[in-house]
């Protein structure tokens, strides 16, 4: 069964904070929207659980009992215990008795937290936190999972034990959908959708979208700013021109991932 | 270049608890250092020392050449991660502010945001709420440049119009000091300073701090298996669309390929920054 | 410094919250010491029974106001008037001396009265005739204590507490938290987390109210001659009208501070103009109605005819009647904000899906 978006717009006022948008998420994969504040990756994911009525289009997703959803905001009590949030959500979800057993030992030992399990949730480290939430968005083997920045402000470290749970469910056989502001987690995706204003400006999977990079992308040296579209990179610039030749100076190279995704958010600047 | 920051074996000890542990860090004028650490590492109250708000309990901070004071932090932009902005107030109001309070004389609002003075900073997007902290910041002509995660947020456009202001201020001699825990973030500075546990694990440029360091990479047709067998056997692995990373030897990932008789290509890559980070922090925490 | 202040100036200028209630407060502390606290009763129901009646009915002028005459009356009935709340004075005739009923839970009726009775015995003494001989009773509260008086009301300004602020917090913080989203996507119904977080203050509430009341009654003396359950239908839904306001406000406060803000607007007023410290009935026309909106007032007189007077609930039904009407709206209107943003899709949602989300797969 394949969930999604078809043709969804949401419109606040008159704002269109979401703008004919399909996207479709099959099961086991790992689709990751990208894009800035105010992108409108919430809004896709809203509308995506039905948090957001739709003006048009519609959003197709299963019983809320087979998905789970977390806010970008942590998502879990911060004056209740670690057991008991994860309680909370097995009685809220119709996981009990033995089967909430064996399940919350095992999302505890996977996520690190069995010596923490009295801890109260407020007294957890972000990434704590954000293991735990994730680890109550699992409990009932979702077969949807929406997430909102699941590691924004997250160490290193605990973001990459995130991905490996978030990647374990979608190896089993869930759909995931995950918005982030970090564009090199686009990467972890299998299919990468990257927003602005409400629109989906490019999709596909990564190699798909560099290849869909038009013209000549090049870096150049020095302090002045090449002639074209120009951006800094570390102490040098990179230059892209969709047509013709690059300017002098600039050696052409293969597109980067973030230079297919600049590219891409120029030429939609250009356009509106 | 002159030397803005210098810190020599600096430690802060609050009661049993040591937060910086035997620091050295310097920033000279004109470039980009990024400090790296997980939250709880020591990169805030590392800050703090360097800006005159706690004093070393151990060793010695410089800032321009002394002690931290007040008439120094004048000579410091700082943009916190919450922006330091008043979200109730316009943008002309909140400059003004800033102005008196810093004693300048900068009365306009500058070029790149100047579209947006009469709004409240609330209803500005983060990208330009960011450029605005940031002009506010540099308005008082700092010599040093403290940025907590500028760009953490942020859109690629705003991004780069950021990293391009923040690079301009560096070519007129500005030293900045960026704390991220972003990756792209960290691959724009000149140098990096990776903390954990209160103590430097890693410096140098991109490359160094990576070292030689090396993943096993999986391309195979049936990724969800081989991560399930690979998971399943301890092996800490990192999805990337359909392909796996594992940091460890080639041969025990084939030899467990055969177990499970599955097929794929093997090849052994550099790691990445975050890959790296994960090792680092790895091998510090082991006593 | 000079910019901090204009900083502040400015800040404060746009929080129209706080601007309310530094404007609003005074005004309202001004009207209500202007016009509403008042301690002189200016007009008191007084029933007349007995043979002498008609003829003692016309010599009692204000603040006594003659509402019943019946000769054919005797005391049992001025009695059940004043237990009824229809009059605070009695005048029993037929027997001397005149025994004059006066009810006790109307301290500043009774103390009005008195004053009267004396100022108009000196008068007939200094206009040569001699003062009837009269009884004068108080019943209720022989004492006129005031304690006896307060804490009736004080369980209603405990429950008000609890109702409206307490609750309010509570919900405020699941918003601040961002997890009443995620109450929106799980499988609970708006019913199911509308009263699954009410009931807690609920049953909170209502021992806090035992509590209160037997406390009362130990220290104080208080008495409870009146029917239990009477009382507790009345707190229960007065605790239904405070609960609801809790979860009203919340509905319309982003953050804890604003939901304090609104709830003290909300309170304060309360515990001015009910009727617990100065009497309604003293005060003037002008400000009496809002005295009348307020739901405390009823419970006050609840709370105070069940306790001290055994007031029967068929001489209660008006303020009952009045707080279950508020109470119904109020919860209404909390209710159908709050599905609000529990379930902002539902209607469209069977609309724009042909397929009825997909069923499991």
């Amino acid at each position: 069964m394949t969930w999604g978006l078809e043709r969804a717009t949401v419109t606040f006022g008159a704002k269109k904070a979401l703008d004919d948008v399909t996207m479709r998420v099959s099961p086991g994969s790992v689709n990751v929207v990208i894009g800035g504040d105010g992108a409108g990756k919430s809004t896709l994911l809203r509308a995506l659980v039905g948090l957001v009525r739709l003006s048009a289009g519609r959003s197709l997703r299963p019983s809320k009992r087979a998905f789970g959803y977390i806010p970008a905001t942590a998502g879990l009590y911060v004056d209740l215990t670690v057991e008991e949030n994860l309680a909370f959500v097995g009685q809220a979800y119709g996981v009990i008795g033995r089967d909430y057993l064996t399940r919350s030992e095992e999302l505890l030992e996977r996520i690190g937290l069995t010596e923490a399990r009295t801890r109260l949730g407020g007294q957890l480290s972000g990434g704590m936190q954000r293991k735990l939430a994730l680890a109550m968005a699992l409990l009932h083997r979702p077969e949807l999972m929406v997430l909102d920045e699941p590691t924004t402000g997250v160490d290193p470290a605990s973001r990459a034990e995130l991905w490996r749970l978030i990647s374990g469910a979608a190896a089993k056989g869930a759909g995931v959908v995950a918005a982030t502001t970090y564009v090199d987690e686009a990467h972890r995706g299998s299919m990468v959708l990257l927003m602005d204003q409400g629109r989906v400006i490019t999709a596909g999977s990564p190699a798909d979208i560099i290849a869909a990079v038009p013209g000549r992308v090049g870096a150049a040296r020095g302090s002045d700013r090449p002639a074209g579209h120009s951006w800094r990179w570390g102490t040098s610039w990179r230059v892209w021109i969709p047509g013709g030749e690059l300017p002098a100076g600039a050696q052409q190279v293969v597109p980067t991932f973030d230079d297919a995704v600049m590219v891409a958010s120029m030429s939609n600047a250009k356009e509106s | 270049m002159d030397l803005l920051v210098e810190t020599r074996s600096a430690t802060m000890r609050f009661g049993d608890f040591t937060a910086v542990d035997g620091v050295d860090l310097s920033v000279r004028s004109g470039e980009v250092v990024g400090l790296l650490g997980a939250n709880g590492a020591g990169k805030t109250t590392l800050i703090r020392m360097l800006l005159g708000l706690l004093l070393p309990t151990r060793g010695s901070v410089l800032l321009f050449g002394g002690a931290p004071s007040r008439s120094a932090r004048r000579r410091v932009g700082y943009v916190p991660q919450t922006l330091g902005l008043y979200d109730d107030l316009t943008v002309a109001e909140n400059w003004a502010f800033t102005a008196a309070a810093f004693g300048t004389a900068h009365p306009e609002v500058p070029e790149s945001v100047s579209g947006s003075r009469r709004e409240l900073v609330r209803d500005l997007s983060l990208g330009l709420q960011r450029r605005v902290a940031f002009a506010l910041a540099f308005s008082h002509d700092p010599e040093l440049l403290v940025l907590d995660e500028p760009t953490s947020g942020v859109g690629p456009l705003s991004s780069a119009q950021l990293w391009e202001d923040i690079r301009a201020s560096a070519e007129q001699g500005t030293g900045v000091l960026v704390t991220t825990h972003n990756m792209e973030e960290a691959e724009q500075c000149d140098r990096l300073v990776v903390m954990a546990g209160g103590r430097v694990v890693a410096a140098g440029t991109l490359g160094q701090v990576i070292g030689d360091r090396h993943v096993v990479q999986v391309t195979c047709d049936d990724w969800r298996s081989a991560f399930a067998a690979l998971d399943g056997d301890g092996f800490i692995v990192q999805v990337q669309g359909d392909q796996l990373r594992i940091p460890g030897s080639p041969a025990r990932v084939e030899e467990l390929f055969q177990r499970h008789h599955l097929l794929g290509k093997l090849a052994v890559v550099p790691a990445n920054l975050e890959e790296a980070f994960v090792e680092i922090g790895a091998s510090e925490s082991r006593p | 410094m000079r910019a901090m202040v204009i900083k502040e100036f400015r800040q404060l200028l746009r929080d129209r919250r706080t601007l309310g209630l530094l404007v609003g407060l005074p005004i309202i502390l001004l009207v209500v010491f202007g016009y509403a606290a008042n301690f002189e009763v200016s007009k008191i129901p007084t029933v007349v029974v007995g043979p002498q009646a008609a003829e003692v009915a016309s010599r009692l002028h204000a603040p006594f106001q003659v509402t019943e005459v019946d000769p054919g009356g005797d005391r049992a009935l001025a009695e059940s008037r004043l237990q009824d709340g229809k009059a605070v004075v009695g005048v029993v005739t037929g027997a001397s001396p005149i025994s004059v009923l006066m009810d006790g839970t109307q301290l500043f009726s009774v103390q009005t009265a008195q004053g009267a009775f004396a100022r108009m015995a000196q008068a007939e003494v200094a206009s040569g005739g001699t003062a009837p001989a009269v009884a004068p009773e108080v019943l209720y509260n022989p004492d006129l204590k005031t304690s006896w008086i307060m804490i009736p009301g004080l369980t209603g300004l405990i429950l008000l507490f609890i109702g409206t602020l307490i609750t309010s917090l509570g919900v405020v913080r699941e918003r601040q938290a961002g997890t009443i989203e995620q109450l929106a996507v799980m499988p609970f119904r708006p019913w199911d987390v509308i009263f699954g977080k009410i009931l807690p203050y609920l049953l909170l509430a209502t021992l806090d109210l035992i509590a209160i009341v037997l406390l009362g009654m130990a220290l104080f003396g208080v008495p409870f001659v009146g029917s239990v359950a009477t009382f507790a239908v009345g707190a229960l839904l007065f605790l239904l009208v405070t609960l609801g306001m809790g979860v009203l406000i919340s509905t319309v406060s982003q953050n804890q501070g604003q939901a304090i803000q609104l709830a003290i607007m909300f309170v304060v007023p309360q515990i001015l103009l009910s009727g617990l410290i100065f009497p309604v009935n003293a005060m003037a026309p002008g400000v009496r109605w809002i005295a009348y909106v307020l739901p405390l007032t009823y419970f006050v007189e609840i709370s105070r005819g069940v306790m001290l007077k055994a007031e029967p609930i068929t001489a209660l039904w008006f303020p009952i009647f009045v707080l279950l009407v508020m109470a119904t709206a109020v919860l209404s209107l909390a209710v159908l904000r709050f599905r609000r943003d529990l379930a902002p899709s539902t209607r469209r949602l069977r609309r724009a899906e042909p397929e009825p989300l997909a069923g499991a797969a």
